[in-house]
């Protein structure tokens, strides 16, 4: 008798070691995410104040050529299938997102905290902002990216929050 | 670039389910099982591995969705329609802002047009996309703005 008590409280135990031991494993190599690489973007305008650098003290927020939309904690989301990345020049304060289904541009968003990394379908959220400094970037012949005015259209797509039966991107092509 | 981040995730789960699984069931075997006793260990085994599938649902999910790529289509489509490495070749030389006729002299009518675009303001931008015959999961879409070649991207890569 007991001999057999033990072996159930051996077993249980062992059993309880065993689901921490791997329920810890299983989500410590799993929930950090892989560290995202930052994007290196080589601006056109080479302009003395970029988001993310240090001015009196003070971080620049917003440079020429982004807008700023009072976001009040909502939520910004991704205007096509593409990829979330951190802006390599300020990779504290901005994002990147590219689109392979949009060449021969890119987006700045500045001022997302906490920003998702990584793929995101369309519409998909990718942070939260009090203030979202939005830019629109396209490439040149040399391969710099030039500050554009960015479109009503784009912004929408970042704003608003997609309904559930609005297929944005419909798939067409298998 | 779209790695299966979540297959190790899933082995870890499987295992620690089956783990879990053989040790409730030979602790039920035994003879002298206390139930009582048991319960509250089961309970708790059993709340790790619910954390573990939802974690595990969830980055499974996204990952599968990543890994989907499809392209939305408008208008009429060319099935016959792909590209060689010669024409990808060719075009890749196209510098951006060169003529949209020129592009279209090496690559012909696109398998397809995705919708129309206003990525800058007031100019109209059109994506045309074409599937690569020697890599057929792989696209090719071409951005014009008016006349203009603006760039390219394959996706699907």
């Amino acid at each position: 008798m007991a001999v057999s008590w033990y072996g159930i409280r051996w077993r249980a135990w062992l059993l309880q070691v065993s689901l921490v031991v791997s329920a810890i494993a299983g989500t410590s190599c799993t929930t950090p995410f892989p560290a995202e690489e930052a994007h290196v973007v080589t601006l056109y305008q080479a302009w003395e104040l970029q988001p993310g650098e240090q001015i009196a003290g003070y971080t620049v927020a917003g440079s020429l050529g982004d807008i700023a939309i009072e976001m009040e904690g909502h939520a910004a989301f991704a205007p096509f299938n593409g990829k979330v990345q951190p802006y390599a020049n300020a990779p504290q304060d901005c994002v990147v997102f590219l689109s392979n289904e949009v060449p021969a541009y890119l987006f700045r968003l500045c001022g997302l905290k906490h920003p998702r990394y990584g793929f995101r379908q369309a519409g998909a959220a990718i942070g939260r902002a009090e203030q979202l400094q939005f830019a629109t970037l396209r490439q040149q012949p040399d391969g710099t990216w030039a500050l554009v005015e960015p479109s009503s259209e784009i912004l929408e797509r970042v704003l608003k929050r997609p309904s559930p039966n609005q297929e944005r991107e419909k798939t067409g092509v298998p | 670039m779209l790695e299966n981040r979540g297959v190790p995730r899933f082995s870890i789960l499987r295992f620690s389910m089956q783990f879990y699984l053989v040790m409730a069931i030979e602790a039920m075997k035994t003879r002298y099982t206390q139930y009582s006793t048991l319960k509250p260990l089961l309970a708790g085994g059993l709340m790790f591995v619910l954390v573990g599938v939802l974690i595990d649902v969830h980055g499974g999910l996204s990952v599968g969705r990543q890994e989907r790529h499809f392209y939305a289509c408008q208008g009429d489509v060319r099935p016959e329609v792909s590209l060689s490495k010669e024409q990808v070749a060719e075009v890749l030389t196209i510098p951006e802002r060169g003529a949209k006729q020129q592009v279209r002299g090496i690559l012909s009518e696109p398998y397809c047009m995705l919708p129309d675009l206003e990525i800058r303001s007031g100019v109209k931008a059109e994506r045309e996309a074409y599937p690569l015959a020697f890599d057929p999961n792989t696209w090719l879409v071409v951005l014009y703005e008016g006349e203009e070649y603006a760039g390219y991207r394959f996706s699907g890569d």
